[in-house]
């Protein structure tokens, strides 16, 4: 029972940094209905940012953060005013998005490969390793801090998308352009918000991701996984990006826990695949039925 | 108040508006009728700034309309698109609000939203309702309320009467008519040319992208050759 409550109490922490990620792919996808594959690059600048801002600038740690977010919030934003604004404009087809993006998330990876370079960093030690001790379960201080972080990260979402204009005006957007643009709504500023939106939360869980693990190229890759809860909940659905985030979590640490940490990135993937023949929509699509 | 001149859209390589011309005077009716491909959607489109054009002016009161939607909507032309358009995902009441989007001013938009509540007591019913449950009558309702929610001087309305049940065709075009009563201008682009004729004051006819005729409801209405072709009547 205590290997239960200490698999699903790591399940959740590691789920809330992949919902994270997982809003970024699924805001995006719910305006423009692509997958915007640079969100990897970002979030692994994201944790560069911080690291730098920790140990060069040697910033206090929650300014470090908010530091981090921001630059990644407007570097998304800037990936899209320079990779698929222009695509936009001139209606290409969505195929032509992904490839611009998998192409923004090479150029990002490489740039860090060649500037900073291949090797890993580690962030200072700002949390004691030492962990909490609950009865017979364990608690990490840092993988306290990544889901307090991430749950506060997600209300704050969640208020700004259901209370705010501009939240009000992402849904409309997200379900047709053109009848939100007929409103008056600014869609290409909605989708800056998006993007912005986006790129800060990729910040906060690139730095999550980096005091957890190290700093490297590729750490992109891991967030692949969020992509893949962002698909298991539903592309394009807030709270699908939220509840597939951390079902991911659980069975991957459930997988650790119970058979072995070499089955954990199996199981992902091939849930991934079994989604998408058995329910692509996944556990809460977005909404495209229409009447006539 | 809105005028347009040789106006030509190309969509890809289709010639889509071939120097369409016409105007709209304040607090008229007028109805744009044309078989399905004439270039009528397209001409609301161009209106409402979603497409480029080469040659041609679009003003709106000797001013040139923005090729920009939004800002379209701010000079007080108000597009009800066809299809309807509603948010789906959203409730009654936040779909109507949505309208509201670019005005501040709270007391007019809780009264505006008491006269298309008036105008439409079906959606105050159903206010807390998600739209997309809404029938295809009321989701059309949603949709004028909605575009009357900018407090426009000009309505747009594209094809509203499109998959209605005969029944309910009949109650749009009173609506219509009871939003122009409203101290609004419609430019109503309709296939059923029998119904839009009999509200319009003057009208268009749109063929091939081209302006064929225009005159008052009536004349166009008793045109044999309009009869024949747009009214079914043999002669």
């Amino acid at each position: 029972m205590s290997r239960f409550l200490q698999q699903l109490i790591n399940g959740l922490s590691i789920g809330s940094v992949y919902a994270l990620m997982a809003v970024g792919y699924s805001l995006v996808y719910s305006i423009m209905n692509f997958s915007n594959f640079a969100h990897g690059g970002v979030i692994m600048l994201g944790a560069y940012f911080g690291y730098y801002y920790l140990t060069k600038l040697g910033l206090p740690f929650f300014v470090a953060f908010i530091a981090s977010a921001l630059t990644t919030g407007i570097l998304a934003v800037v990936i899209e005013r320079g990779a698929y604004k222009p695509l936009r404009e001139r209606k290409a087809p969505f195929l032509y998005f992904i490839i611009s993006a998998m192409g923004a998330s090479i150029f990002l990876e490489n740039i860090v490969i060649a500037t900073i370079g291949p090797t890993f960093k580690s962030y200072p030690e700002i949390l004691s390793r030492t962990p909490i001790q609950l009865g017979s379960v364990t608690l990490g201080r840092i993988d306290l801090t990544m889901f307090i972080i991430s749950a506060i990260c997600l209300a704050l979402l969640v208020f700004f998308i259901d209370f705010t204009k501009m939240g009000k005006a992402i849904q409309a957007t997200s379900y047709s352009v053109k009848a939100s643009a007929l409103m008056g709504i600014n869609t290409d500023l909605v989708i800056i918000v998006v993007f912005a939106l986006g790129g800060f939360f990729a910040g906060i869980a690139g730095v999550l991701f980096g005091m957890k693990y190290t700093v490297y190229p590729q750490i992109g890759i891991i967030t692949n996984k969020s992509f893949i809860a962002a698909v298991f909940g539903g592309l394009g659905s807030l709270p699908g990006a939220v509840v597939g985030s951390i079902l991911l979590g659980i069975i991957e640490t459930m997988t650790s826990g119970y058979l072995s940490s070499n089955y954990r990135d199996l199981i992902a993937f091939v849930l991934l695949i079994a989604i998408l023949v058995f329910r692509p929509s996944g556990l809460m699509g977005k909404i495209t039925e229409d009447k006539a | 108040m809105l005028k347009v001149e040789d106006l030509n859209v190309f969509y890809g390589g289709i010639h889509a508006l071939k120097g369409v011309s016409l105007d709209i005077n304040k607090g008229e009716i007028v109805t744009i009728i044309g078989s399905n491909g004439a270039g009528k959607s397209t001409l609301l489109n161009a209106i409402s700034g979603f497409l480029k054009y080469k040659q041609g002016i679009i003003t709106y009161k000797d001013e040139k309309l923005p090729i920009n939607p939004n800002k379209v909507v701010k000079m007080g032309i108000s597009q009800v698109p066809e299809g309807r358009l509603v948010f789906a995902n959203l409730t009654v009441e936040d779909n109507i609000m949505l309208g509201a989007f670019l005005r501040n001013d709270k007391n007019k938009i809780k009264e505006d939203l008491e006269k298309v509540y008036e105008l439409f007591p079906r959606l105050k019913e159903r206010e807390k309702q998600i739209a997309g449950t809404l029938s295809g009558g009321e989701q059309q309702m949603l949709a004028m309320g909605r575009g009357l929610m900018s407090d426009p001087e000009i309505m747009l309305l594209d094809e509203p009467s499109l998959g209605l049940a005969p029944l309910l065709v009949q109650t749009v075009f009173d609506i219509i008519v009871n939003i122009s009563k409203m101290d609004k201008t419609i430019l109503l682009v309709e296939q059923n040319a029998y119904k839009a004729l009999a509200i319009a004051d003057r009208a268009y006819v749109l063929e091939q992208g081209k302006i064929k005729m225009e005159g008052s409801a009536k004349e166009i209405a008793d045109n044999p050759s309009i009869r024949e072709a747009y009214l079914g009547v043999k002669i």
